[in-house]
């Protein structure tokens, strides 16, 4: 078995767990990064040098106080909602529509749209994790059309309605083409998807470089990117403040396609034969699914999604493309995992995540902790959420799944002796 | 007469189920013990309570009279015991010899090195002591399934077994390889050793053993002389009701062509050449059977027919039009149903509910998807139904296809496969792993089928099944459809020698040179 293969399989194994044992494993897991990085807060404090020590524990001083690090994480994602060292405890001047939770839910809303297409190409037992290149580039489809197009239309509120679905289309379209073409490889030359769209990443990343710092970028700007797209033809804060760049229309559009993407899966023909195909190959050829026209289908939805991720970028946060996107497109992934490739689990996925983002700026103003260290939680999160082995483990001896062994009963090869 | 096992009042629960429940079995030294029951009746649990694989909930394993207390395999390989399981658990590149040694190696040099010369010695000694026919630097993989049982019941012998426990042996071997496994029965019993062996065919049992045990839903429901009693018993036995033993298929005329098959060839996975030149066909009304030991071609013969392998030359046509380049989505359309043989990797997607396994192979069809979405409420009426009238048990429609028993899988998808209204139903092993009450249920089916005008290719290692059932008979051997016959009027020796790949006039042939070719 090839790396790529084993990759594969031990993803399998991870997202094919039950969605209450799904559940479990995320709080446990989201509990043991808590822990471990209460104790990577207090080692990395114990390094750095400070006048007076945060916290004190067995008479030893330590610079960061874990405590306040997460409770100034989780407070600054809402936009503080609490103040920390007042007994009165509610701040009385909070606004739920404030900076910090904007920040929050930009970040979550973003991370739906890779999340779902990342989502859609792993229950089609596709290992796409080409999303970022899908978002770059449909991105910069949206930010160009949207450029070009805006001139030719009535500025406003009608052109905004006009031009704002279109340029979404078009990013949905050109994400959803590029990939489809790793699709087809699979299809029709049997390349492995998982090398195929990591190299596309690099190829979507230099191209997109490419196209805008020679012939489409913005002449009076330094830096390698587009000329900006009117503000009437973006998705401007409605209610939230403006420096939060984010529209709760996106959010919106997110959570409609979570509701879409769910349907298509699990109501319609076409999802029965994608998540036949994700679960079992043999028996979807079986039932007459076409495997390789439900590749190709499949990498072009789960690239439409991220190209549509990439749209909102452009149209929401930036109001043009610029080089050096965030990789929106990797964290796809990780929110995909933690939510076991369900659409509605991509949601709470995508807001813890968002959290943690917005909430280690806080962080990195509020206790002088540099925010890396809420990145290192991230990661401890997911290298948690990938160790369902140990937690299922952990289960058993606790007995929360039955003994799967119930079903070998009946004469040794009719059952289970298929491993 | 002394008794080598004695089980008392066995009882093993797991959780919600109760797979032996207060068993008693007596085996005396030096006999050939059937243990007979359907699916799920609870053989293999006691053998491998026996075997210390698993710990009995209540009761005693006594060996040759003395109470043991089996913590696991190696603690009943030290009592005397041996297990040859189902599927062979050989190192397919390494010989005979090393196969049997294995885990045991004689060595030298002071524990350091394995003395091959010594182990193949052994080896040669031990064979021959039994009569075995086997050469020990053969690797296994170059040896056929027979010989490797032969191994693996060798293997017990040399780690000094004196009782063998046999599960399921004859499930894949040829009717000539049963009875060469037989009579080393035989052998084994006159040199004292004591064998156990788990069946759930009749006539085996008959044949073979000394006593039968049969056992239902995990009580053992009888012991008997196995020259004292009658199939009919036997059979009343393990089902607890009498039941119709052989499928007969009243004769009638067939109708007009439903399938042909024209000088097909196909490659298995590995692109080897497993199909060569096969032709046949089926008509209205008509069963045709193919015999053959596994792994002869008939897999990849009836994945070309049902559109899941595009053959290499040869042609298919299906009710007057040729579907040799045809989809799988547009046969399952056109009234073809397939029971797959691999019922896990296919039949089933293991992780879906019954409902959802329900329309697989019909997710597109008008009945349950019209404008191409799923209408959940029809498929799980229509799951229900199927569990409902093939006693798919337990009747749990929401619970994931791998929660069931092979038995009660098999049904399911059987079920499925003729709720399709098939015109031509391609039926491989329709009742592997399924137990006499359902088998008899299912080849009623296939009959109700096949008088209502239907077209039905039956593939199936069990012999009887095959033969009571066809109409016409073909028989495959490495890849060619040796030849097809009445089934009626060939005997099961007949066939037995057809599948081993000998043709009777092939002898003669050999022996004298076609005139014309001697210059």
């Amino acid at each position: 078995m090839s790396a790529a293969e084993n990759a594969k399989a031990v993803l399998r194994r991870l997202t094919a767990a039950s969605a209450t044992e799904r559940i479990l494993i995320s709080f446990a897991a989201l509990i043991m990064a808590v822990l471990v990085g209460a104790v990577i807060i207090l080692v990395s404090g114990r390094i750095t040098t400070c006048q007076t020590a945060a916290t004190t524990l067995f008479g030893t001083g330590f610079c960061y106080d874990p405590v306040e690090v997460y409770l100034v994480l989780f407070n600054g994602a809402l936009g503080e909602p609490f103040l920390l060292n007042d007994p009165a405890l509610f701040n009385p001047d909070w606004n739920p529509l404030n900076f910090g939770f904007a920040l929050t839910l930009k970040e979550t809303t973003l991370l739906i749209f890779t999340g779902l297409s990342v989502a859609v190409s792993f229950r089609a037992g596709l290992f796409n994790i080409g999303t970022q290149g899908q978002l770059v580039l449909g991105g910069l489809a949206t930010a160009l059309f949207s450029f070009f197009v805006a001139p030719l239309l009535p500025s406003g509120l009608v052109g905004g309605l006009i031009l704002i679905p279109l340029a979404v289309v078009i990013g949905a379209l050109v994400g959803g083409l590029y990939g489809a073409i790793p699709g087809a490889l699979k299809a029709y030359a049997d390349a492995n998807e998982v090398i195929t769209t990591i190299m596309l990443n690099f190829i979507a990343a230099q191209i997109a470089f490419v196209l805008v710092s020679e012939f489409f970028g913005n002449p009076d700007s330094q830096v390698v990117e587009t000329t900006p797209i009117p503000d009437w033809a973006t998705l401007l804060p409605v209610a939230f403040p403006q420096g939060g760049d984010f529209s709760i229309l996106a959010l919106a559009f997110g959570l409609a396609l979570v509701v879409a993407v769910w349907f298509l899966l699990e109501q319609t023909s076409f999802g029965y034969d994608l998540r036949t195909s994700g679960e079992q190959p043999e028996a979807a050829e079986y039932g007459g699914v076409d495997a390789k026209r439900t590749t190709v289908t499949s990498m072009f939805l789960s690239g439409a999604l991220g190209g549509m991720g990439g749209a909102i970028w452009v149209l929401m946060v930036m109001g043009k493309w610029q080089a050096g996107v965030p990789a929106l497109g990797f964290d796809g992934i990780t929110v995909s995992i933690l939510a076991g490739n369900n659409p509605f689990g991509v949601v709470p996925a995508a807001l813890l995540f968002g959290t943690l983002k917005s909430g280690s700026l806080a962080v990195q103003f509020g206790t002088g902790v540099p925010k890396q260290l809420v990145g290192v939680l991230r990661g401890l999160i997911i290298l948690f959420v990938a160790m369902p082995e140990f937690f299922r483990m952990l289960g058993s001896t606790i007995d929360l799944e039955p003994d799967r062994e119930t079903v070998a009963t009946d004469g040794g090869r009719l059952g289970g002796d298929d491993e | 007469m002394s008794t080598a096992v004695h089980l008392d009042e066995i009882t093993k629960r797991f959780p919600g189920v109760v797979a032996n429940d207060d068993v008693d079995l007596t085996v005396e030294r030096g006999t050939v013990h059937a243990l007979l029951g359907e699916n799920g009746a609870g053989k293999t649990t006691l053998m491998n309570i026996l075997y210390g694989l698993y710990e009995p909930t209540e009761g005693t394993v006594h060996v040759d009279g003395e109470p043991r207390d089996f913590d696991s395999p190696a603690d009943a390989i030290d009592a005397g015991i041996g297990m040859i399981h189902q599927h062979f658990m050989l190192v397919d590149p390494m010989t005979v010899a090393e196969n049997i040694v294995l885990g045991n190696e004689p060595r030298k040099w002071f524990g350091t090195t394995v003395d091959r010369e010594r182990a193949r010695q052994e080896v040669i000694d031990l064979s021959n002591r039994y009569g075995f026919d086997v050469n020990p630097d053969d690797a296994i993989e170059d040896v056929s399934v027979g010989v490797q049982q032969r191994v693996e019941i060798l293997k017990a012998l040399y780690r000094g077994a004196d009782i063998l426990i046999l599960d399921e042996p004859t499930a894949v071997l040829t009717p000539q390889e049963v009875e060469e496994l037989f009579r080393v029965f035989e052998e084994l019993t006159a040199q004292g050793k004591t064998i156990i062996f788990i069946s759930h065919k009749l006539g085996e049992a008959m044949h073979a053993a000394d006593d039968i045990t049969v056992l239902r839903n995990g009580k053992n429901v009888g012991t008997v002389k196995a020259d004292e009693t009658s199939n009919e018993e036997l059979a009343e036995l393990m089902v607890g009701r009498e039941v119709l033993l052989e499928p007969k298929a009243e004769p009638q005329e067939p109708g007009d062509e439903v399938l042909s098959v024209q000088h097909l060839s196909a490659k298995d996975n590995r692109g080897i050449p497993a199909v060569s030149d096969v032709s046949f066909d089926i008509r209205e009304g008509e069963v045709f059977g193919i015999a053959g030991v596994d792994g002869n071609g008939q897999s990849q013969l009836v994945e070309a027919i049902t559109g899941l392998r595009t053959p290499t030359e040869g042609s298919i046509s299906y009710k007057g039009g040729d579907i040799t380049d045809a989809s799988r989505r547009s046969r399952i359309a056109d009234g073809m149903a397939y029971i797959p043989e691999d019922r896990h990797e296919r039949g089933l997607v293991m992780d879906f509910d019954l409902v959802q396994n329900g329309i697989l192979g019909s997710q597109h069809s008008p009945t349950f998807a019209a404008d191409g979405r799923i209408n959940w409420s029809d498929a799980r009426d229509h799951a229900e139904r199927i569990i409902d009238e093939y006693d798919v048990r337990p009747p749990h429609a929401d619970a994931d296809a791998e929660s069931f028993s092979g038995g009660n899988q098999q049904k399911f998808i059987v079920g499925r496969e003729f709720e399709r209204e098939p015109d031509l139903v391609v039926a491989t092993h329709p009742t592997r792993g399924v137990d006499i009450g359902a088998m008899e249920f299912i080849h009623e089916r296939l009959l109700t089928l096949r008088a209502e005008g239907k077209a039905v290719l039956l593939v199936s290692s069990k012999l009887d099944e095959v033969q009571g059932l066809s109409d016409r008979l073909g028989v495959m051997h490495d890849g060619e459809l040796m030849d097809i016959v009445d089934p009626r009027n060939t005997t099961e020796e007949e066939i037995g020698l057809l599948m081993a790949g000998e043709r009777p006039n092939a002898a003669e042939t050999d022996a004298e040179p076609p005139v014309g070719d001697a210059q």
